[in-house]
């Protein structure tokens, strides 16, 4: 699907797992920002990624329990980066370009870059 | 298609079917009912067979594992309720089989079984944390085949052919009493529980995106499913045969795992007991990798984390992090005290409960031709997968009133 195809919003892109141009897992659609006027055409400004798109989904007082535990951080990741959609949503550029997996970096810089033995088949 | 490829359900079907659940459950069915409970090990295990191919199909076609799709079709909120539910089942089932390894070498040794807990728990550390993920299905999956004396060990005490085979046709044997139903029925949904322990399918789905099938490994998928899946059904037979035969007739209910041990120790002497103990081992152990592991991919599936034993574990940071978290908090749950059996217990109790949520987005997503095009569920997977779905939905409903009816099976 390309993402300037109709979509139905809740069905086809929320809750998908977004891959950077390198294939790698960078996070779910976690919420989607919208813009138009009443009775206009609604078109999707940008996808929401992180905490503080998704607690907001939920019941108040499991909100408050995810940003103690998770925090509040939330990025927005332009509709345009969007390169195409099937059962993930494929962006054009990097995580890193785009300010998503941050938290990967920073845990990774803390762990050995490899396990004793080749990991490779 | 080679030999390897088929370790990896190898090591799902030892790993699933004989943990310690299983190994729980299977004897002390045999020991109180005799034959009679056959039948659900056989169903249960086609009800594992279609879910457990389903699950690799998802993943060889869509290319997503389960959790990630889940959330996409349930949505946050059931998503979430499913997340913590499996992550509660999986991680008292990894507490249950590391305090069960403990508690097998104490029986060997003696010495304390918190100091072994902790060091089997080390040593399943090290495991994950140096061998690919090849190394480690092959060399537990493998070393797990030790299980297959009790297989041999019940050819050698002939048992009444004539009735393990009555023994696969569905029944009620009409002599239980009312009290003794219901004990029967406790163990029917209990044996349906740790067959079907949804833990199995998350790995074994994860599994076949670490080894990147793809529309060519259907096959692959449907072989490793069936012999696996079936190898670990005619184990956890011959366990409760042996039981059926061995320990009911003499009154014994084997609440230890050492007893169970004892079955192949009848024909073979100490060499029976100590191949039946290394067995036990070995596939309690897979199971406690297999669960940690099924908890630390579920949460990296459900937020889209970057994860697998394909990799470095720096280059998944978060994965690799859940494991070591699970394995921690397991290894807690041990050093507490509390017997592994009665860890057994609640893991099997609480798994059925999760059933239902963990099998219905995987019915949904196999079926989908948006998802699966042309290896989308066929008449014969939808009747088999939408009955199959009753089953479960049946017996949740039914474990926890039977628990508490029962005392876990005790009255």
């Amino acid at each position: 699907m390309k993402p300037d195809a109709r979509l139905d919003l809740v069905a086809d892109v929320r809750d998908l797992q977004i891959v950077d141009c390198d294939e790698e897992n960078c996070g779910i659609v976690d919420d989607l920002e919208l813009e138009g006027a009443p009775g206009g055409k609604l078109r999707v400004k940008a996808i929401l990624v992180g905490p503080g798109a998704w607690r907001n989904r939920l019941p108040r007082w499991a909100a408050w329990l995810v940003r103690r535990i998770a925090g509040d951080k939330l990025t927005r990741i332009k509709w345009e980066e969007v390169e195409k959609i099937t059962s993930v949503v494929q962006l054009r550029r990097s995580a890193a370009e785009l300010g998503l997996g941050e938290a990967d970096r920073r845990l990774a810089a803390m762990l050995p870059k490899k396990g004793i033995l080749d990991a490779s088949r | 298609m080679k030999a390897a490829e088929l370790t990896l359900g190898i090591l799902t079907a030892v790993g699933g079917f004989v943990d310690v659940s299983e190994l729980v459950f299977v004897s002390q069915a045999g020991s109180q009912f005799g034959y009679s409970l056959i039948w659900v090990i056989a169903i249960s295990t086609v009800g594992i067979i279609v879910f457990g191919e389903m699950s690799g199909r998802v993943a060889a076609i869509a290319k997503q594992p389960i959790f990630s799709l889940m959330r996409h079709r349930l949505g946050l909120r059931w998503g979430l309720v499913t997340l913590a539910a499996s992550l509660l089942s999986n991680t008292i089932t990894c507490a249950a089989e590391i305090g069960g390894v403990a508690l097998l070498l104490h029986l060997f040794t003696g010495l304390p079984t918190a100091a072994f807990a902790v060091v089997v728990t080390l040593i399943f550390f090290a495991s994950i944390w140096m061998l690919p993920f090849k190394w480690i299905e092959r060399s537990y999956g493998l070393l797990g085949l030790f299980m297959l004396v009790f297989g041999a060990a019940l050819i050698s005490i002939d048992p009444p052919w004539h009735a393990i085979a009555a023994g696969f046709v569905p029944q009620v044997p009409p002599a239980l009493s009312l009290n003794e139903r219901i004990v029967y029925a406790y163990f029917a949904v209990a044996i349906v529980s740790a067959i079907m322990f949804p833990y199995e399918t998350y790995f074994y789905s994860s599994g076949g995106i670490e080894e990147e099938w793809g529309e060519k490994d259907l096959s692959t998928n449907r072989v490793t499913a069936i012999v696996g899946m079936s190898l670990g059904s005619l184990l956890a037979i011959s366990i409760l045969c042996i039981a059926a035969q061995l320990f009911g007739p003499r009154g014994i209910s084997p609440e230890l795992l050492g007893t169970v041990a004892l079955g192949p120790a009848t024909p073979y002497g100490m060499a029976g007991l100590l191949l039946a103990s290394l067995g036990m081992l070995f596939a309690l152990s897979g199971a406690a990798i297999e669960t940690c592991l099924a908890n630390a991919y579920s949460v990296s599936q459900f937020f889209g984390w970057k994860w697998g034993r394909h990799r470095p574990p720096g280059e998944a940071p978060r994965f690799t992090l859940c494991w070591i978290a699970v394995f921690l908090i397991a290894l807690l749950i041990v050093l507490t005290g509390v017997e592994p059996l009665t860890l057994a217990e609640y893991a099997v109790v609480s798994s059925i409960l999760v059933l239902p949520l963990s099998y219905l987005p995987l019915l949904l997503l196999a079926g989908d031709r948006k998802y699966m095009r042309r290896h989308a569920n066929g008449p014969v997977a939808k009747i088999l997968g939408w009955g199959y779905y009753a089953l479960i939905v049946v017996a949740a409903v039914a474990a926890l009133p039977l628990y508490f009816l029962t005392g876990g099976g005790t009255s």
